[in-house]
């Protein structure tokens, strides 16, 4: 095993993992500190700020945010040392003896007043026409100082020009603070590498390489610089001007498929406490803002996982029974189009290995402008399919050339759950309180597996309760308690299962025409990965290419974004590890009150392939509509 | 590019990354290496180094930004950089500067259309002694006036073709007028004899009893730095000397690079021996870049001389040897955690402190980062003895230091005097009495006006890494803040937002001032935002940017407040 799976954090560790390790003091030994008189112990090597976080002491931030590693360079977190001339960075101090602080003297008041009157004297833009009006760190600090003019000035003009190369992205730089957290997201968090500071001094500013249009570069557009952004700096593309003017189109049959992940965030924009999901809610208000039809992508999710699953099969049929050696094992899921667009970049020659299965979103938008719109009788020109996506890659995936299997674009908008809170709100509705609504038909519900496609490891167990079902013929909560499969759960960087296939059963009838039987699969060991993160993509890509654990595996999860659709750079903002947490537990939760939670017993799945797609799954006609191919795209910008 | 040059170029870079090692450390001497050949810097390379390197090509795009003498733009075959520092600004480098101008028919930041030359300002060269003085390429002319830029491009012009970036050109450069130095008596093979037969400890308490204190201004005690990287278990130890005299003003650390290079390559050998460590590096700054082949040639002899390598000076297991490494134009590299992360081919960003380099500094080992001088002292208070070193100075500074004078005196140069010596007998010994004020410590030291010429030159009073700059009678005190402010404006790595915007906006401040628009109550907040930067900016450089500024408005308020405007 190769010893790239050992470290699971970043390149540089996050502040929330890390103690500063100062090479001297040993962190197990305590140390008691004094901040503001109080006292408080914690290991040696803890910061000044988690220390102050712990007896409810706060200190202003900018730069620091738990996902990233320490950078220390806003300076609005300073504080005083008894016996010190010059102040410290609370976020970058590690505490090793017992000091006493002041977090608020005189001197710590000024610098930090002088600190937001310099940033503001860059930051151009006026907070009433900015999408973080109200929802920005900047401005709150400006509030809580009470900067009430512009002591060194403020910017009349623009300097930069807004960048609107990306279909994912838009990019201000004049509202840039230079807090650096979309780099340390970009490069320590991410491992893409699209973002770092050019020139010095006052010059320096945040490009891409070569200071070229964001579009034009490697960018996956995961927009997890999005979420970590404190200013309005960096922002989704959004489309809800064109949204609207569709729905005001009396000719347009505007549909809404909306995915798990949203649901479990969009209260936060409400001013709910993470992890209070409003599902139904939601399709109230949806309704009332006017879309025709409101979808749930889970069926569409649990259709992937149909398709995606019986390509699993046939690739271990290929290659154990055939003995076909050029076919690509493990397999790689598909449906995070941030990680596609990685592999696409960094890993081309591993494309083969990408399960060709669409990912919900795109599957879900043939379906409709096919299959719903046959049943209905509706000119599929006449759709307008919105997806409600946690994501702002999702939002270059409708994009791709490619995806108009339909004969017409597929999906016609990719919405995030920001954007959709800001259409709520303009449209007047209170959508906490609003009444329970179910998803229209002919897709109905969708299973619990559907939904926990929101989380890192969702899609792994939603195959995994498939394929035990449809392959040992046994149920699910005969190997796993309540159907959890709690081994693919979790926020641990990479994770392992393996799942030995002691008896078979009979093939079922949906996948008769495809295979005889599963004895070969008989005494074999299903073995299977998750990653999410591209940084964790990153340590398991290599460890494939050197031969390790990795490499062994049949089937391997990836989702761009930390935390996996629930953490999508679509999401409300702000982002932490605890945000995250309330988020998946929502999602189990909504999971477990599902009456049927496996994707083969979605009563529309079987309708979907007993009516329209009647050759099964992975047929000459599920090709057309619900499979894709890649680009190979390399890293090399010409 | 053709296909074949492209591939030339891969096998060029594969070939000095094979000759600096595979790792992110060696970016900037490839980085030096690609732009010394090619001119410049392009995309294609920038990609090509982080492939090979295992690194984003943002991240090298980035560092080649942050460096001046790195660049993606095509600059021209010759480059002449012009000192715009202070020594050289008070020595007509404006008439110099219009002369190039005129000349080359181009503008500052230009180059000229046939390729031949790029125009370009630089800070400090190290030269405040013989200024105006001119960088051409590697080859440095001194006292230069607008006579003579004529026959200098016309030299470039005529050696076109024959002309070598790599030949070392010394005759430029005057001796540097020196009073009687102890260096010139001390043989450091003595020092480092005595060394060899003492204890680690032994070393570390000897440097401890002499009192030295680090000669680069910041006056840390250099036994107590020793002492804890000597404390440090790890097998991999630094020494590592900071030659980034970047100092404006500062120019004693190239006089003992040309004259007594030997002294300071005993120091680090001793200081090897007392921490325990086994890699010596030299960053020597890259304006300093003609300096290299003879300190290359120094190294060479030491190793034949068994003064380098394994078993040095005979003793069993004491392995050691010095590598020279190259800055590319960064002021911030002479803060040490900003130089270990320049030699780790990152930019030039002070670090986060605690932790320190002597418990995690280059690549993560404990190192020791000396000044050139302090080092050089090392065998002298061993071949001379602690206590002569002590008995000179005050208690709290003691010995000799160097000092680098420039400016309104008779004499300039390189001065050796006690520590604790009043500014009023140090203009004396330079012929600066009538002076009205002068500066210690360079652009970030401290403006003292005559009224005070009574202080100490003293870590307890005013500290100084050597710069002392003289103003007469006539100078201009704002114009002087205006120069140190233009320098931090754009030497500022730019990471943290006091130094980075605080900068600008005392720039500002000066040219409002300049132009009779500055309210008094605008001023206040300048220098409000002063000390606010004094306490809150992340390094000590940026710590020590706005000194100048503020000393120059608290001590020549009669000068400043004629130009304030009268709104208030």
């Amino acid at each position: 095993m190769s010893n790239l799976l050992e470290n699971t954090t970043s390149r540089r560790a996050p502040a929330s993992a890390c103690l500063r390790n100062t090479g001297v003091v040993d962190t197990s030994v305590e140390v008691t500190l004094h901040i503001d008189g109080k006292e408080v112990t914690v290991p040696a090597g803890t910061t000044i700020l988690v220390a102050a976080k712990k007896i409810g002491i706060r200190i202003p931030t900018l730069c620091y945010h738990e996902d990233l590693c320490v950078a220390g360079v806003c300076r609005i977190c300073v504080v005083e040392l008894e016996g010190q001339e010059r102040l410290e960075a609370s976020c970058a101090y590690p505490v090793t003896s017992p000091i006493k602080v002041r977090t608020h003297t005189r001197k710590v008041r000024m610098a930090r007043r002088h600190i937001l009157d310099l940033m503001l004297s860059k930051h151009y833009g006026e907070c009433y026409a900015c999408f973080r009006n109200n929802n920005c760190e900047l401005q709150a600090l400006a509030r809580e100082y009470g900067v009430d003019f512009f002591r060194f000035g403020h910017p009349d003009k623009p300097r930069y020009k807004v960048d609107r190369s990306s279909q994912s992205l838009v990019r201000d730089m004049d509202k840039c603070i230079l807090c650096r957290r979309c780099i340390r997201t970009c490069i320590d968090l991410q491992e893409v590498g699209v973002l770092d500071i050019d020139n010095r001094s006052c010059e320096s500013k945040v490009v891409t390489f070569g200071d070229k249009p964001l579009g034009d570069v490697i960018c996956i557009n995961c927009g997890q610089c999005i979420n970590r952004c404190p200013t309005g700096a960096l922002r989704a593309n959004d489309p809800t001007d064109d949204v609207w003017a569709v729905i005001d189109d009396p000719t347009k049959h505007v549909v809404i498929q909306t995915a798990p992940s949203p649901r479990a965030g969009i209260g936060e924009c409400f001013g709910l406490e993470p992890g209070q999901p409003l599902t139904f809610e939601m399709n109230t208000s949806l309704k009332e803002c006017g879309f025709d039809k409101v979808f749930d992508t889970n069926f569409a999710a649990d259709l992937t996982i149909i398709e995606e699953g019986t390509e699993l099969l046939l690739r271990l049929h290929k290659a154990l029974v055939e003995k076909d050696e050029s076919v690509s094992i493990p397999q790689f899921t598909s449906c995070s189009p941030g990680w596609v667009k990685y592999l696409e970049h960094f890993y081309p020659e591993y494309i083969p290995n990408l399960s060709t299965a669409k990912s919900p979103q795109q599957m879900f938008g043939t379906v409709i402008k096919t299959y719903y719109a046959q049943l209905n009788n509706i000119d599929p020109k006449d759709i307008v399919t919105v997806a409600l996506m946690p994501c702002s890659a999702k939002k270059f995936e409708c994009n791709r050339p490619e995806m108009c299997d339909s004969g017409f674009k597929d999906v016609d908008y990719g919405l995030t759950t920001r954007e959709l809170a800001q259409m709520i709100s303009e449209a007047g509705i209170d959508l906490p309180n609003m009444p329970k609504s179910d998803f229209d038909d002919p897709f109905g519900s969708a299973t619990g597996s559907g939904v926990i496609f929101g989380a890192t490891g969702g899609v792994m167990e939603a195959a995994l309760r498939t394929v035990i079902e449809l392959v040992c013929g046994i149920k699910v909560e005969d190997l796993f308690e309540h159907a959890d499969i709690i081994p693919v759960r979790g926020f641990e960087g990479i994770r392992f299962m393996e799942l030995p296939i002691t008896e078979v059963g009979p093939v079922p009838d949906l996948l008769k025409n495809l295979v005889g039987d599963w004895d070969w699969l008989k005494g074999a060991t299903l073995k299977v990965a998750v990653a999410h993160g591209t940084a964790n993509a990153k340590r398991v890509m290599e460890d494939i290419k050197a031969g390790g654990r990795c490499s062994e595996c049949h089937f391997i999860e990836f989702m761009a974004c930390p935390g996996g659709c629930l953490g999508g750079g679509g999401q409300p903002i702000p982002t932490s590890p605890a945000i995250r947490a309330a988020r998946a537990k929502a999602i189990y939760a909504e999971d477990a009150a599902y009456e049927i939670r496996k994707s083969h017993e979605n009563p529309a799945i079987t309708k979907i392939y007993g009516e329209f797609l009647k050759d099964g799954p992975c047929s000459h006609e599920s090709h057309k509509l619900l499979h894709t191919h890649y680009l190979p795209r390399g890293k090399y910008i010409v | 590019m053709l296909v074949s040059e492209r591939e030339q170029l891969r096998d060029n870079i594969e070939a000095w990354v094979a000759q600096y090692g595979a790792n992110r450390s060696s970016l900037i001497p490839v980085m030096s290496e690609v732009q010394q050949k090619y001119g410049h810097i392009s995309e294609y390379v920038m990609q090509v180094v982080a492939d090979i390197l295992d690194i984003h090509p943002v991240e090298v795009d980035s560092v080649v930004s942050f460096y001046s003498f790195l660049g993606h733009k095509s600059k021209g075959r010759f480059i002449v950089r012009l000192c715009r520092t202070i020594s050289c600004e008070m020595q007509e480098k404006d008439r110099v500067a219009r002369q190039l101008e005129n000349d080359l028919g181009i503008r500052f930041g230009e180059t000229t259309p046939d390729g031949h030359f790029t125009l370009e300002w630089a800070s400090c060269l190290g030269m405040c002694d013989q200024g105006p003085a001119l960088l051409v390429n590697e080859r440095i002319y001194t006292h230069v006036t607008p006579e003579k830029v004529h026959d200098i491009l016309e030299e470039c012009r005529g050696t076109f073709g024959v002309y070598r970036p790599n030949a070392q050109t010394m005759m430029n450069i005057q001796d540097t007028d020196t009073s009687e130095m102890t260096f010139t008596g001390v043989d450091g093979r003595d020092g480092l004899d005595k060394a060899m037969k003492m204890k680690p400890e032994g070393i570390v308490d000897a440097i401890g009893e002499s009192g030295l204190k680090g000669r680069g201004g910041a006056g840390f005690p250099t036994s107590l730095k020793w002492k804890l990287a000597a404390e440090m278990d790890d097998e991999q130890k630094y020494v590592v000397c900071n030659a980034d005299e970047g100092e404006p003003g500062t120019f004693k650390d190239r006089v003992i690079l040309t004259d007594f290079p030997d002294l300071m390559f005993d120091g680090m050998t001793i200081a090897s021996r007392a921490i325990g460590a086994n890699k010596g590096i030299v960053y020597l700054r890259g304006e300093y870049m003609y300096l290299r082949a003879s300190l290359e040639e120094k190294l060479v002899k030491r190793r034949q001389d068994g003064l380098l390598g394994s078993n040095v000076s005979g003793i069993n297991g004491f392995d050691f040897d010095i590598e020279i490494r190259m800055g590319a134009g960064a002021y911030v590299c002479g803060e040490e955690t900003a130089l270990i992360e320049s030699l780790e081919g990152q930019r030039g960003e002070p670090r986060n402190r605690p932790p320190f380099p002597v418990n995690t500094g280059f690549m993560g080992h404990p190192t020791i980062v000396n000044n050139v001088e302090t080092f050089a002292w090392v065998p002298c208070i061993l071949v001379k003895g602690s206590s002569w070193f002590k008995k000179i100075g005050t208690e709290k500074s003691t010995g000799l230091k160097l000092f680098s004078v420039s400016g309104d005196c008779e004499k300039q140069g390189v001065f050796e005097f006690p520590l604790g010596i009043s500014i009023h007998d140090l203009l004396k010994e330079v012929g600066g009495e009538d002076a009205k004020a002068v500066q210690v410590g360079g652009a970030a030291g401290y403006c003292i006006p005559a009224g005070q010429f009574d202080r100490a030159i003293s870590f307890e009073d005013v500290a100084t890494g050597g710069s002392i700059i003289v103003f007469g009678p006539e100078r201009d005190m704002l114009a002087v803040a205006k120069n140190f402010m233009e320098f931090f404006l754009d030497e500022s790595c730019g990471q943290c937002t006091p130094c980075r915007e605080g900068n600008l906006r005392l720039f500002e401040g000066i040219e409002m001032l300049e132009e009779g628009r500055c309210s008094m109550k605008y001023l206040k907040d300048l220098r409000q935002l002063g000390e606010s930067m004094q306490v809150a900016c992340k390094c000590g450089l940026g710590q020590a940017s706005p000194c100048a500024f503020l000393s120059i408005i608290d001590n020549f308020n009669d000068e400043i407040m004629g130009r304030v405007s009268a709104a208030c």
